[in-house]
């Protein structure tokens, strides 16, 4: 394109110019005042063929180094090849698994909401619970929402708890339920919202959540127990997080013996990993996993698993 | 949807080098065709506004060769975009802004090896940034200039920021960019940001002229993404090797960038 810019007296004057320079198919693009008349600004498209720009094929990069012992030590966790050799890539395990995933805390400010969901039986209301216990421990009163409808003594489970924790447990059986309990009480404090157990691999199952997610902007978290097969993991997170799930929780590190469903799900997902189940305690059952603690427990050879902590 | 889903994990888990190379976060390339229309403050400053409204940012120095994204803000950097041709991850590449919140990947050498990439290795560059998916956002400052290597990096955005002034020159390449990205990528998300505009209303103004010549010419309708006011501020922030937002936050300029980063990430 080529613009020129045009003064005269008139508009009309300066169109004239501007056609006389520029050709009858001249496109005005704007006038404006100045002191002696106007200023146009008029622009011509010279005709050109440009070819599109094609990608080649990339230059080959050197194979990425690996470390056979930290290898080794994921393939006994049961890490499939393709995720060994992502993060074998040095003898640092921590360092590498702090750079290729996101450890994060949980959405857990004053006006957060938690939608805890998983597969049936991953732990879900009792990581809840724990959830729970750790902010009335630290002075807060969360709102524990019981949107768990299908399930018999599903509510009745998580009502043991937060009778204990004094918190009043609001039962949610549906979706506009669930919206009307957590606009109540919203900015006070954090909301966790324990959910039916699903089919990550089902439609219906992931559209439910989504919309649930959409129309109350809580957060999801998803809740999968350390010892499943480390593909079925990730595929599950990679299922989920199509449905909006951003976290993991990883239940049960303290049982499993082979656990490298929690970075297959963090990378399959993409999923920030947050919390780890570590024993049966309301109060301590639950801690923030650390790329070094993740680590540390990789490189255990499953047989050494480190033994259950009591119950509190 | 899961069948897409599962086909892709197992594929994860079959390729070596990239297990990881799931969609990061949005890639925002910036690019202007002209220099000198604040296109690499811009980008710097947008990716600081996108970190303080708590994303992850990855500004990434794609003005090969003549890159200065890290001595606008006095970064001291050990690694380039170069480490990516080596295999190494973006991740560790990159270097993070003192209390910025976003990380820089320069594209400055020591050697000028990245002054002369041929077109494969660009394609080694693109692949290791598409494998950087740690990061919410990652902002590429594209070079001056309409060369192969500018227009191919235009062309994987997903959404491209044409930057123009109101000078006619700048308005001119601006033009020519938005013409070379519908014949690279038909259908991209291509939106047009005023920089250093006189007013909020010049500024609109200059996006109208564009649009007109746009729509007349190649049946076009960038919208506007944002009017970046013109702000003495900006070049005493450069001088002094400072983030612009972290020197003049309450400035009207970081205003209009603050709105620009929330259009960009809602």
């Amino acid at each position: 394109m080529r613009i020129r810019t045009f003064r005269a007296r008139t508009v009309a004057a300066a169109m004239s110019a501007a056609r006389a320079e520029l050709g009858p198919d001249a496109l005005m693009l704007g006038t404006r005042r100045v002191a002696d008349g106007v200023e146009l600004t008029a622009a011509t498209e010279p005709e050109e063929e440009i070819a599109p720009v094609v990608p080649v094929a990339p230059a080959p990069v050197a194979a990425p180094p690996r470390d056979h012992a930290v290898e080794q030590a994921l393939a006994a966790h049961g890490l499939p090849e393709g995720l060994r050799a992502a993060l074998a890539t040095g003898p640092n395990l921590a360092a590498r698994l702090a750079e290729a995933l996101r450890f994060e805390d949980l959405p857990l400010g004053p006006s957060g909401a938690l939608l805890v969901v998983g597969p049936p039986g991953a732990g879900k209301t009792l990581t809840v619970a724990k959830l729970a216990t750790r902010l009335r421990l630290a002075g807060q009163t969360p709102r524990v929402i019981a949107a768990d409808g299908r399930r018999a003594g599903a509510v009745e489970q998580l009502a043991a708890f937060t009778r204990l924790l004094g918190i009043d447990l609001i039962a949610a059986p549906h979706p506009a339920t669930v919206l009307r309990a957590l606009a109540q009480g919203r900015g006070e404090a954090p909301a966790l919202i324990d959910t039916a157990g699903l089919d990550p691999f089902d439609a219906a199952d992931r559209e439910e959540i989504a919309a649930l997610a959409a129309a109350s902007g809580a957060a999801i978290a998803l809740v999968l127990p350390a010892g499943m097969d480390a593909m079925e993991a990730a595929e599950s997170a990679e299922a989920m997080a199509e449905a909006g799930a951003r976290h993991l929780l990883a239940t049960r590190l303290d049982l499993a013996r082979r656990i490298g469903a929690v970075p297959a799900a963090a990378i399959g997902g993409a999923l920030a990993i947050a919390e780890g189940g570590t024993g049966p305690g309301a109060a301590d059952g639950l801690a923030p996993l650390t790329a070094e603690a993740l680590a540390a427990r990789l490189l255990t050879p499953p047989s050494a698993r480190p033994a259950r902590a009591s119950a509190a | 949807m899961t069948a897409r889903a599962t086909a892709s994990v197992a594929t994860l888990a079959a390729t070596i080098p990239e297990p990881l190379a799931r969609p990061a976060g949005r890639l925002i390339a910036i690019a202007s065709g002209k220099g000198g229309v604040g296109k690499t403050w811009l980008a710097i400053t947008l990716s600081h506004a996108l970190a303080q409204r708590g994303g992850s940012v990855l500004l990434v120095d794609g003005d090969l060769g003549l890159a200065n994204v890290d001595v606008q803000i006095g970064l001291a950097v050990a690694h380039d975009l170069s480490g990516l041709l080596k295999g190494e991850s973006a991740e560790a590449l990159a270097t993070a802004v003192p209390d910025a919140g976003f990380s820089v990947l320069a594209g400055r050498s020591g050697s000028g090896a990245l002054a002369q990439l041929v077109p494969e290795q660009i394609e080694t560059i693109l692949a290791g940034l598409a494998a950087a998916r740690r990061y919410d956002h990652v902002v590429l400052d594209i070079g001056a200039g309409l060369d192969r290597t500018a227009r191919r990096l235009a062309s994987v955005a997903d959404t491209l920021l044409v930057v123009t002034t109101e000078e006619p020159t700048a308005l001119t390449d601006a033009y020519a960019c938005l013409k070379l990205a519908a014949i690279d990528r038909p259908g991209g998300d291509r939106r047009v940001v005023v920089n250093m505009a006189g007013t909020q209303a010049t500024g609109e103004r200059t996006w109208l002229t564009l649009r007109k010549a746009a729509e007349n010419f190649l049946k076009l309708s960038p919208p506007l993404a944002g009017v970046i006011r013109r702000d003495v501020r900006v070049s005493e922030a450069i001088r002094r090797q400072v983030p612009f937002l972290t020197r003049h936050p309450a400035s009207e300029a970081a205003a209009d960038i603050g709105r620009l980063a929330a259009s960009l990430a809602p």
